[in-house]
């Protein structure tokens, strides 16, 4: 079977481009309204050969062994070679990763222009390949119900399978260029499904800033990608990192520098403060696209390039710095902002900002320590799994009362749909639980460890009272996210029935769509509890060979302080919006500024309106009118010659065979004494 | 001797495969039509399918190994990579004329038709296999004569006979200026196997060169530029295209050009060092180099420039063609002429990319897209709605949808744009030049740069047309289905040698080297 895999892995990403081709060429002719069947057919394909690559992985390691020559099998452990200012004791613990290659596609015409597209699978693409293909796979079966009847069917579901090809080509990527490759990919596909309905003002406006604001992450991904190619000569990602030591001994700043630039790539990908502004607006997009790009998987990208890089950030503990207070700044503004929205969508999507402002402190935080390192980066990595499960179900639950409420999603337009809409209504119950952190529920196993991880910082690793902010800010996050989650919930689900007039005969969705919901809801039960206490999914990432053996430090206080600020949170809200409605009313007239701050989201995005696009705009002015006036007038001028030359030498071609025989002849005479006045001397 | 004969054809089993199924053409195909011209309806599909046929067997021939035949100088023929790479061309164009023939001759007319483009296409190949000056003379013939047919049997009408005479007076001048020259060039080495006046002209490089050597050289390279479609010998082009019907056209924008390259790159033969560096010295390759160069940019710049005058669509493409050609000859110049020779006696190039392998892809990738184009036209064109002008493709996107993408695709190739062959093939031709390290190529890259953007204009100006302009009629075209698989197959040829390009340019590595 073993032989086999390799090319198995290429069904992984080909089953959903060739379904995305098919669905593309054929959609509106031949399918139509069953558009969806080879999407899901081709994700169904991919999860499961996704499922077998993991039980492989996890069965034993041993398994891959280097028997076939398809296979590969690296120890990159083994590769930090104990020179002498290393602090790594590295080589007593050197152990084979697995790590499996498939033979890729070469695009070549010299041997100095040649590109080569390989993939390669570690521990921990194998875990982003479960996610990314099982969330889709829920929820392409979700949206063939949602999208039912929308005239762009066929096209939703091409773009949809492209998203998931250019999603698992982008994690299994074997060299930064790659990579970067599809991260543009899955940047177009987010580009086209925010824009589905194209005819709205808004969702083109949305879909135009995501891409905008997206150019200025990629900008410095690039520079990032330019800098590790000028420095390593190479961006491989196995050779890039076994040649940190050398270059790390020479000049340190270098690959701060190229870390702070690839955190740049990943703090517009993954919405982070200051380019967080496009996430929110990206929900004018279809509610599936919302839960499954932007919540779910593309989002996390950014999360997963840093993991990926984890060998690069360890050697610099500034930008590990720089990526915790980030993460911190966003999860807290982002999770302030959630408390005051409206529109249920954009409450969630503020928690996607703030819960990826999660991932990111857990991030940092590897820089504590190399025996934290890969607590720390298995924190972050195992709370973007759990996440994309209960936020994916978050997610396709408003999209399924919006469903109901006649594409209305104000808040303050209905309640009380506990009894309209009871499937819907039990699995976003879970969903915000798995969300708040309930103990037990996937979301408090994950938040659960980066706290810990957090709370290592504060107490070794000499940057102590820095961590004891960040770790303030997550407790105080925590807290909010519980907070502002139930009342989101408490708002939608409970007190009077109030529907909008929109909603013409308010109804629980079919079945193809409360179907996944279960599925999803179940995991995010049973996910945290059977994966993350239990050591699953550590040992698991653990076979990455980008993390090295480190401490899997615990804390049952932070676990008690968990599940306080869990319950307190909960009541507070239940409180707020069940038991005494009136207050938040009171609440939001004492504090005018500060609710209107929240609602306003900061005003970032005005501050930006004055400070970046107003300026530029004019600028942009200017070089209309240079452009317009100038440079147009002398290209004009130029571009009438070849017309006017040709004008010119027109006459000749006068349709006369005598006089072209002529020409012919006369040409040849003067080539003749052209050559032989070259041949005289 | 007779054992170089009874050898011989082994080495062309393919063309004889195409030769024998033309002679059935030609004696079964007038007992199937009646004294006074009628023949059964769908006639020309029989035709049309036995074509394919024989092209099919040809191709069969062509996968098995080559029997090796190292260049003799007894030997009629020779075969080498050359052979195997222009029998892969004449296979995959013959394949997409016959489809683009197919519904655009009469029925009682098909027979003759198809028997003459299977000639013409033995012809090519056998320009790729003589190994002498009166077997290269009979084969460029066996491309012609058949041609002057083809054209007249395509379409009677008068533009039509026009079309067929001017292209038949003109086509006996050039072959006769490539007679002269082939006669000058046995006097100056005393035999007509090519390998032995390679030999014999190697063996003297050292001296002084005769005049008649260069008079030779002019006079041949002036009568295949004919073929190739280089200014000043490109005169015909814009009124036969127009003229003629969409076959014949398709025909004369390709095969003539493989026909004349492949013969120009068999008789110049290899530059030679010393030759280059001392003027007079005997090698005709480094020698021709010059007037080939300034073929290259004039041919570039007149074809591009009198393109963007055009409205009728075959008139435009011809100008491309001749445009196409200056790119081929840029090629040709490269190939011909010795690279910048470094201190240490070897030449500075930076890349792998030499001038003939860059020429024969760029062809191959010209070849398969201009037929393309040439294909949609004659697919989506009928009586009384035909495709003659630009504004006749007004508004393609809406009636049909389908060719107006292949299209789009076909014209990013012509353009040069990714992701199509005719990027790689611009781009290969554009990195041979400028690494070629000398001033003359560096011109040429410039002048192909230059080109390749005024050529975008009137390219991409279509494209606009199709899909921005309103149709004056909104109804839906139908396509004819034989030329449309045709269309089909050379928009997926186009994109998929683009992804994985490296089995040509390999294969195009072992050519002349």
């Amino acid at each position: 079977m073993s032989e086999l895999t390799p090319a198995l892995l290429w069904l992984i990403p080909g089953a959903p481009l060739i379904a995305s081709l098919f669905i593309a060429l054929f959609g509106k002719v031949l399918l139509r309204g069953r558009s969806h069947i080879p999407c899901v057919a081709a994700l169904a394909v991919s999860t499961i050969v996704a499922v077998f690559l993991n039980v492989m992985f996890l069965a034993s390691p041993g398994s891959l062994k280097p028997d076939s020559t398809l296979l590969s099998m690296t120890e990159v452990v083994a590769q930090h070679d104990g020179d002498a200012g290393s602090t790594h004791q590295g080589d007593a613990h050197a152990v084979a990763k697995p790590q499996l290659a498939a033979p890729g596609f070469e695009w070549s015409i010299t041997d100095n222009l040649a590109v080569r597209v390989d993939v390669q699978v570690d521990a921990m693409t194998a875990l982003m390949l479960l996610t990314v293909t099982f969330v889709s796979f829920l929820v392409s079966i979700y949206a063939s119900g949602y999208m039912h009847g929308d005239p762009g069917y066929p096209r939703f579901f091409a773009a949809f399978a492209l998203f998931v090809f250019s999603m698992s080509m982008l994690v299994l990527a074997k060299n930064y260029l790659t990579l970067f490759m599809f991260w543009e990919a899955v940047g177009l596909c987010s580009y086209l499904l925010i824009g589905f309905w194209f005819q709205r003002p808004n969702a083109a406006a949305a879909a135009r800033k995501a891409f905008v604001v997206n150019r200025v992450g990629d900008f410095g991904f690039i520079m990032g990608i330019f800098l590790i190619w000028k420095t390593f000569g190479t961006v491989d990602f196995a050779e890039v990192f076994a040649k940190i030591p050398g270059v790390a001994e020479k000049d340190p700043s270098v690959i701060t520098t190229i870390c702070l630039l690839l955190f740049v790539g990943a703090m517009g990908k993954s919405a982070q403060f200051p380019l967080h502004v496009w996430l929110p607006d990206a929900m004018e997009g279809p509610t599936p696209v919302s839960a499954l790009i932007h919540a779910a998987t593309m989002v996390t990208a950014g999360v997963y390039l840093v993991a990926r890089s984890t060998p690069l950030f360890m050697y610099a503990p500034t930008a590990q710095m720089v990526v915790s207070g980030i993460g911190a700044t966003t999860a807290l503004l982002a999770a302030l902002t959630a408390l005051t929205q409206y529109d249920l969508k954009r409450v969630l999507a503020y928690s996607t900002v703030s819960q990826l402002g999660f991932m990111f402190m857990a991030l940092g935080a590897a820089g504590v320590s190399e025996k934290l390192a890969a607590f720390a980066v298995t924190a972050a990595m195992f709370h973007l799994f759990t996440h994309a499960f209960f936020k994916a179900l978050l997610f396709l639950g408003a999209g399924s009362v919006m469903h109901a409420m006649g594409d209305v999603i104000d808040m303050r337009r209905f309640s009380g749909l506990r009894h309209v809409m009871p499937h819907t209504r039990i699995t976003f119950l879970i969903g915000s639980l798995a969300l708040a952190g309930c103990p037990l529920l996937a979301g408090f196993w994950s938040k659960d460890e980066i706290l810990v991880a957090l709370f290592e910082g504060t107490r070794a690793g000499g940057h102590e009272t820095f961590f004891t902010v960040i770790l303030a800010v997550a407790v105080v996050t925590a807290f909010l996210t519980a907070f502002y989650t139930f009342r989101a919930y408490n708002m939608t689900f409970l007190g009077e029935e109030r529907f909008p007039e929109e909603a013409h005969h308010p109804h629980e969705s079919p079945p193809v769509m409360t179907g996944p919901l279960y599925v999803l809801a179940a995991f995010s039960v049973l996910i945290g509890l059977l994966l993350g206490p239990t050591g699953v999914y550590a040992h698991a990432l653990g076979q990455s060979p980008v993390l090295e053996h480190g401490d899997h430090p615990h804390s049952w206080m932070l676990m008690g302080l968990s599940c306080v600020i869990f319950a307190s949170a909960f009541g507070l809200a239940r409180w707020m919006y069940v038991v005494a409605p009136g207050v938040p009313l009171q609440l939001e007239s004492k504090l005018r500024p500060l609710h209107r701050l929240s609602l306003g989201k900061f005003f970032l995005d005005e501050l930006f309106t004055y400070l970046i696009i107003k300026p530029v705009k004019i600028v942009a002015l200017l070089c209309t009118l240079f452009d317009k006036y100038l440079i147009d007038g002398l290209l004009d001028l130029i571009g009438s010659i070849p017309a006017t030359l040709g004008r010119l030498v027109r006459p000749i071609q006068n349709g006369f065979v005598l006089n072209y025989a002529w020409v012919m002849l006369l040409g040849f005479v003067v080539f003749l004494i052209q050559m032989l006045r070259a041949w005289a001397g | 001797m007779f054992q170089h004969l009874t050898n011989a054809i082994s080495l062309i089993l393919p063309e004889v495969v195409l030769l024998a199924a033309a002679v059935v053409n030609f004696a079964v195909g007038p007992f199937l039509v009646s004294e006074s011209g009628q023949a059964p309806n769908g006639l020309r599909h029989r035709w049309g399918i036995w074509s394919l046929l024989a092209l099919g067997i040809a191709g069969w021939l062509w996968l098995a190994p080559v029997p090796v035949a190292e260049a003799s100088h007894l030997a009629p023929f020779q075969s080498d990579a050359l052979v195997w790479f222009v029998r892969m061309v004449t296979l995959v164009t013959g394949t997409v004329l016959v489809l683009i023939n197919w519904n655009q001759t009469a029925d009682r007319d098909s027979a003759e038709s198809h028997a003459c483009l299977l000639l013409i296409l033995a012809g090519a190949n056998l320009i790729a296999l003589a190994n002498d000056l009166v077997v290269l003379f009979l084969a460029l013939e066996l491309v012609s004569i058949p041609t002057y047919v083809f054209l007249y049997v395509a379409r009677r009408d008068a533009s039509g006979q026009e079309a067929t005479l001017k292209y038949f007076l003109l086509s006996v001048f050039s072959s006769a200026l490539v007679l002269y020259g082939f006669s000058f060039l046995y006097g100056a080495a005393g035999t007509t196997n090519l390998t032995a006046i390679h030999r014999t002209l190697a063996a003297n490089e050292l001296q002084p060169m005769p005049a008649m050597l260069l008079v030779s050289i002019t006079t041949i390279v002036a009568g295949l530029a004919f073929r190739v479609t280089a200014v000043p010998f490109h005169f015909y082009a814009p009124d036969v295209f127009q003229g003629t019907a969409n076959s014949a056209a398709a025909l004369l924008s390709v095969v003539p050009k493989v026909a004349g390259i492949v013969a120009l790159v068999r008789v110049l033969g290899q530059p030679s060092v010393e030759a280059a560096i001392h003027a007079g010295y005997w090698n005709i390759a480094a020698k021709s180099g010059g007037m080939i160069y300034l073929l290259a940019i004039a041919t570039m710049f007149v074809g591009n420039l009198l393109a963007l005058l055009q409205k009728n669509l075959r008139r435009l493409l011809a100008y491309s063609s001749i445009a196409h050609a200056g790119y081929m000859l840029v090629g040709l110049s490269i190939a011909v002429s010795v690279p910048a020779i470094g201190d240490d006696g070897l030449a500075i190039s930076t890349t792998h990319v030499g001038g003939l392998p860059a020429l024969l892809f760029y062809l191959a990738v010209y070849g398969v897209t201009t037929l393309g184009v040439f294909a949609l036209i004659a697919s989506l064109s009928t009586g009384e709605r035909p495709l003659e002008t630009t504004d006749d493709l007004a508004g393609l996107s809406k009636t049909h949808p389908a060719g107006a993408f292949l299209a789009t695709v076909l014209l990013f190739g012509l353009t040069g744009l990714p992701p199509t062959v005719g990027f790689l093939g611009k781009l290969t031709l554009f990195f041979a030049s400028w690494n070629h390290g000398t001033d003359f190529g560096r011109r040429l890259a410039m002048c192909l740069a230059i080109n390749a953007a005024i050529a975008a204009w009137y390219y991409l100006r279509l494209i606009g047309v199709m899909y921005l302009q309103p149709s004056r009629d909104d109804t839906r075209r139908t396509a004819g289905t034989p030329a449309f698989v045709g269309v089909s197959l050379c928009a997926a040829t186009s994109l998929a040698v683009f992804f994985s390009p490296d089995w040509l340019w390999q294969a195009l590595q072992r050519i002349g080297s």
